[in-house]
């Protein structure tokens, strides 16, 4: 009853977030929105028991990314005039009639072939009760330091690149003698 | 199982009667209509309490602050003006709402909002005590990281809607500094969850003990220096003097919130200071033992042993001394932030990042090695008890 309610709210939340997301023509509106709908995944996660999962969304989604792209809307001025001075639209609108036709079409057809492709695991597998709020930050950090830390690991070096390349694009370029 | 408030209360007889009768003249099992009713009253309890403390620590800052430079402060709203702070909210009400011409309304109006979730929605982990905890996740410390970082946002949004320079100015500000000093108060936090060995608020307080050589602020020397880095990162965090930036008086007129007027302002105003009571919670709960209380009296036992009372009665006996330990802690660090603020110059901008990236991070990451090769060294035990060990080792030698 209260996970099904939970699971209605945030599926409502990540759905409607998403299609205010392509339906705002603001791009610092539809970035507002994108966070509800991070919030709503959030919520799908805390349904199937996997909490760390969902506090991690909370941390990295609203926390970081959110706030960062925020500041890249405002330091390119993605929210100023929408129409250049010869009259065209510099951004495309993103919603209208035909795009929602075209997008809504093919997304039920492709989740018909994708249920099609999985129904017999589906079939196969009876869903399980899930067990009620384990641990699973444990079992999370013993698999990261075990099975996968090639993939941790890799992740990290792609971090240390990303910093890299900051300090080089933030650097003062040097002015050169000749 | 989490365990929440409602777990405690269903220790005792009055509540299964309750829902046993409630069961027998509805017509359905009513455990989750009355935990329904029980989470309520106690949301509502801990939202009231929390706005009234977040309204009394306007008061306290303004009384401190007079006594500080030897003033008066608020003394005409009843006794040495403690209401002040109605007087204030009712004046916040009347005030006219004024959104700017100019103001991107949608976002205008949503970001005191967003503040204001971000704060509450940490309160549901906050420990109080071991029973009155709303509930006690177990991520409860990586969530109420998560849910705080709202705030950023909602900063940020409430100064670049407003379409003023002062705004603009303070909501970058504070969203840099906010996103900056998360990391060193983070990394912290993760070094306390290291010597505890669990993210729920519940494992991390019941490491500690009610006296002070049992706290994790003297558990080893680098969470000691860990502490300090924690509490200054909070104060920058919820924007508090020496890192009042975001809010300069002197440049930036009162940065972010500079174009909100009436209750939207007050909404700013009030996450802030319900923020730091956060936050000083947290500090107690990381460090300072939380709610623990002296000779184990908060499970209870001790009283029903020598005093013969009734086991309910003495766990809620308990419960209150526990209330008591956490909430007079936190308000020690809550005279401490306001202390520091009139006590401390503003710091410059790249002061600020210099002090967070070049001293605060480096020194986090080593206490967080510090901690773990302390834990790997000596099997975990506080330096308090190493010595006690080492003392009882050479007197038994004589």
């Amino acid at each position: 009853m209260f996970s099904n309610t939970l699971f209605m709210l945030s599926a409502a939340l990540t759905l409607g977030g998403a299609f205010a997301v392509v339906y705002s023509q603001n791009l610092m509106h539809a970035c507002i929105y994108l966070l509800a709908s991070l919030f709503g995944v959030a919520g799908l996660y805390a349904c199937i028991g996997a909490d760390f999962l969902a506090a991690t969304q909370l941390v990295v989604y609203a926390g970081g990314v959110v706030i960062l792209m925020l500041f890249a809307i405002m330091l390119t001025g993605g929210t100023g005039n929408k129409i250049n001075r010869y009259g065209l639209e510099k951004v495309a609108a993103m919603g209208n009639k035909k795009t929602y036709f075209t997008a809504g079409f093919a997304a039920v057809v492709t989740s018909l072939i994708i249920l099609k492709i999985i129904a017999s695991v589906l079939r196969a597998q009876p869903s399980k009760e899930l067990a009620a709020n384990q641990v699973t930050v444990e079992k999370l950090g013993t698999l990261l330091a075990t099975d996968h830390i090639l993939a941790f690991e890799i992740s990290s070096v792609m971090l240390l690149g990303a910093l890299v390349g900051a300090a080089i694009i933030s650097r003062p370029r040097k002015e050169k003698h000749d | 199982m989490n365990s929440t408030i409602f777990s405690y209360f269903s220790q005792s007889k009055e509540l299964s009667t309750i829902i046993s009768g409630l069961s027998k003249s509805l017509g359905f099992d009513a455990t989750s209509l009355v935990a329904f009713i029980v989470f309520a009253i106690a949301c509502l309890v801990v939202v009231g309490a929390l706005a009234t403390i977040g309204g009394l620590g306007t008061y306290a800052e303004r009384k401190i602050s007079a006594d500080l430079q030897a003033r008066q402060g608020p003394n005409r709203v009843g006794p040495y003006g403690i209401l002040q702070f109605l007087a204030d909210g009712v004046k916040m009400i009347l005030k006219e709402d004024i959104i700017p011409a100019n103001a991107d309304r949608f976002t205008f109006i949503l970001a005191p909002f967003l503040c204001m979730i971000g704060v509450f929605a940490t309160l549901a982990v906050v420990p109080f005590s071991s029973g009155f905890t709303l509930t006690d996740l177990n991520v409860g410390i990586f969530y109420l990281v998560g849910m705080a970082s709202l705030v950023g946002v909602g900063v940020f949004l409430g100064g670049y809607s407003s379409n003023s320079k002062w705004s603009m100015l303070g909501g970058m500000r504070g969203a840099s500094q906010i996103i900056s000093y998360e990391i060193p108060a983070t990394i912290t936090i993760i070094s306390i969850v290291l010597l505890a060995g669990g993210l729920s608020m519940g494992t991390l307080i019941g490491g500690q003990g009610g006296m002070p050589q049992e706290w994790y602020m003297f558990h080893n020397p680098f969470a000691f220096i860990g502490f300090f880095v924690y509490f200054i990162s909070a104060l920058a965090e919820t924007n508090r003097a020496p890192f009042d930036l975001p809010e300069a008086e002197s440049e930036l007129v009162s940065g972010y919130h500079t174009e909100y007027s009436g209750m939207r302002f007050g909404l700013f105003a009030l996450a802030e200071y319900i923020e730091v009571f956060v936050v000083c919670g947290v500090a107690t709960a990381l460090f300072l033992g939380g709610y623990k209380v002296p000779f184990e009296l908060g499970t209870g036992a001790i009283l029903v042993e020598k005093l013969g009372l009734d086991i309910m009665l003495a766990k809620n006996i308990g419960q209150v001394l526990e209330l008591g330990s956490f909430f007079t802690k936190t308000f020690a660090l809550y005279y401490v932030v306001i202390w520091v603020r009139w006590t401390l110059p503003r710091l410059r901008v790249d002061q600020l990042m210099t002090l967070c990236w070049k001293y605060l991070t480096p020194i986090a990451i080593f206490n967080l090695l510090g901690c773990a090769v302390w834990m790997y060294a000596f099997n975990g035990k506080s330096i308090y008890s190493l010595i006690f060990e080492t003392a009882s080792t050479v007197a038994g030698h004589h």
